[in-house]
């Protein structure tokens, strides 16, 4: 297994002081996500015998952390490329798992679609097609908000197949393919989201993962839990930026005659961002052990981690605001993005509300009634 | 680790039927429709696949996903020797 800590230092390297003007620019430098992507760094847990790092989940989760303490967008476009290698993983043949993972550890970028102009939380109601014909499939639709679409040269696509649904491989290039980038996204800004319009696409019939008809919901859980493994960890990364910087400020800022720090309310700020914090990671740390185990739990874990550790950032980002007051009023700093980035980790990869439902469903019982 | 020549059909059965009953609290017949009406949930379909390849030491992909290979105990157990028997 590759050094973790040794990847999560050459990327602050490479990061430094810069993620500031990214955000502000919404635009992450194409050739450091080449480089990264080369280095198997945005997609870690794919294995040494796929060309990876061949990481464990809670080591991908630490570097994952450090990467969303550092850069929200660049985070997020590693949610995509790691969620875009688990499904192929997943849902591909051996040899579709030969054939694409390589390249995503050699410096090719990918993104994943799933939500649709109809169909965001209901997934179900997806009206992407994928027709057979033999010896190649023909795609159409419309997928939005597609995260790293903008940089992506990979687009696994979900759409209906053969009686059931699957993910399709759509090189970004391929005729028939329109990428609409979102215009001003209001958090992690430099991620690159984009709409994919996607209009009778020819691909060979080896591109669609699977190659059969497979129950959407199970599909779309196996792809979507590792997400919220690595969306539930670059939480916890904004919760340390936040946390850090409310430290400093409030050991250096005076007011009153004494550092804010010394103000008991302030205090409450502290010592509630700290346990936000702590609970986030140890929540992350419990579904990556289910993870590395094989446990499982771990499918119901990922959307525990995710909801607790979503929830704490946003809260905690929103405290760090009010303590560091006019300083982080100023777009590109490190709270003012966290504030932003943090509140669409509510609604990424199933939104708070959808956690619920899967977690009071889970606590009745372990099992409920089947909504298929 | 057991061999794979241990793991029957009959055997996997009785495996995944102990694993039902810890998770939904109820007995499970070999053929009866996990998903039918007042079965189990979509998320719980993807624990069984977690499951089955953590229990049996196999790798359920692809294809293999296909929710008739989980709809019922002798479905699964049919699987898991097919992959077990695939790996040899």
């Amino acid at each position: 297994m590759t050094d973790a800590a040794g990847l999560a230092d050459l990327i602050a390297e490479r990061v430094g002081d810069q993620a500031s003007g990214w955000d502000i620019a919404g635009e992450l430098p194409r050739d450091l996500l080449v480089e990264l992507g080369g280095l198997g760094v945005l997609c870690a847990q794919v294995s040494s015998e796929h060309g990876g790092p061949g990481l464990d989940s809670r080591a991908n989760g630490e570097l994952t952390a450090s990467v969303g303490e550092l850069c929200s967008s660049l985070r997020s476009v590693m949610t995509s490329q790691g969620m875009a290698a688990w499904a192929i993983r997943r849902l591909g043949s051996r040899a579709q798992q030969h054939h694409f993972l390589p390249r995503l550890c050699a410096g090719e970028l990918a993104a994943v679609g799933f939500s649709e102009p109809g169909a965001g939380s209901d997934l179900a109601g997806i009206s992407t097609s994928i027709v057979d014909y033999g010896d190649h499939v023909v795609v159409s639709g419309r997928k939005v908000w597609v995260t790293a679409a903008h940089y992506a040269d990979l687009l696994v696509v979900f759409g209906t197949y053969g009686g059931g649904a699957t993910a399709v491989v759509v090189p970004a290039d391929t005729p028939g393919v329109r990428i609409e980038r979102v215009p001003h996204p209001s958090g992690c800004r430099a991620a690159g989201h984009a709409g994919i319009v996607l209009e009778d696409v020819h691909l060979p019939a080896d591109h669609v993962l699977g190659g059969t008809g497979l129950p959407l919901s199970l599909i779309v859980t196996a792809a979507l839990t590792y997400g919220r493994m690595s969306v539930a960890w670059g939480c916890v990364g904004i919760l340390r930026a936040c946390l850090a910087a409310v430290v400093e400020h409030t050991d250096t800022r005076v007011q009153f005659g004494v550092p804010l720090a010394q103000h008991q309310l302030v205090a409450r700020h502290i010592a509630e961002l700290y346990v936000g914090e702590q609970t986030a990671a140890w929540a992350c740390e419990h579904a990556s052990a289910s993870w590395d185990s094989n446990c499982p739990d771990l499918v119901v874990d990922a959307v525990l981690a995710k909801y607790t550790a979503s929830r704490a950032a946003a809260s905690g980002a929103d405290r760090a605001v009010q303590v560091l007051a006019s300083v982080a009023a100023a777009d590109g700093h490190v709270v003012a993005r966290a504030h932003r980035d943090a509140k669409l980790m509510e609604i990424i990869e199933g939104t708070s509300e959808i956690c619920e439902l899967v977690l009071a469903e889970h606590a009745r019982g372990r099992t409920g009634r089947s909504r298929s | 680790m057991t061999t794979s020549s241990a793991y029957t059909a009959d055997l996997v059965a009785a495996q995944v039927q102990a694993f039902l009953t810890e998770r939904t609290k109820r007995t499970w017949e070999p053929d009866t429709d996990l998903f039918a009406a007042g079965g189990v949930s979509s998320m719980f379909a993807m624990e069984l696949v977690v499951h089955l390849e953590s229990e049996f030491d196999i790798v359920i992909s692809g294809p293999d996903l296909a929710l008739d290979n989980f709809r019922t105990v002798k479905s699964m157990a049919e699987l898991v020797v097919r992959l077990r028997e695939a790996e040899q």
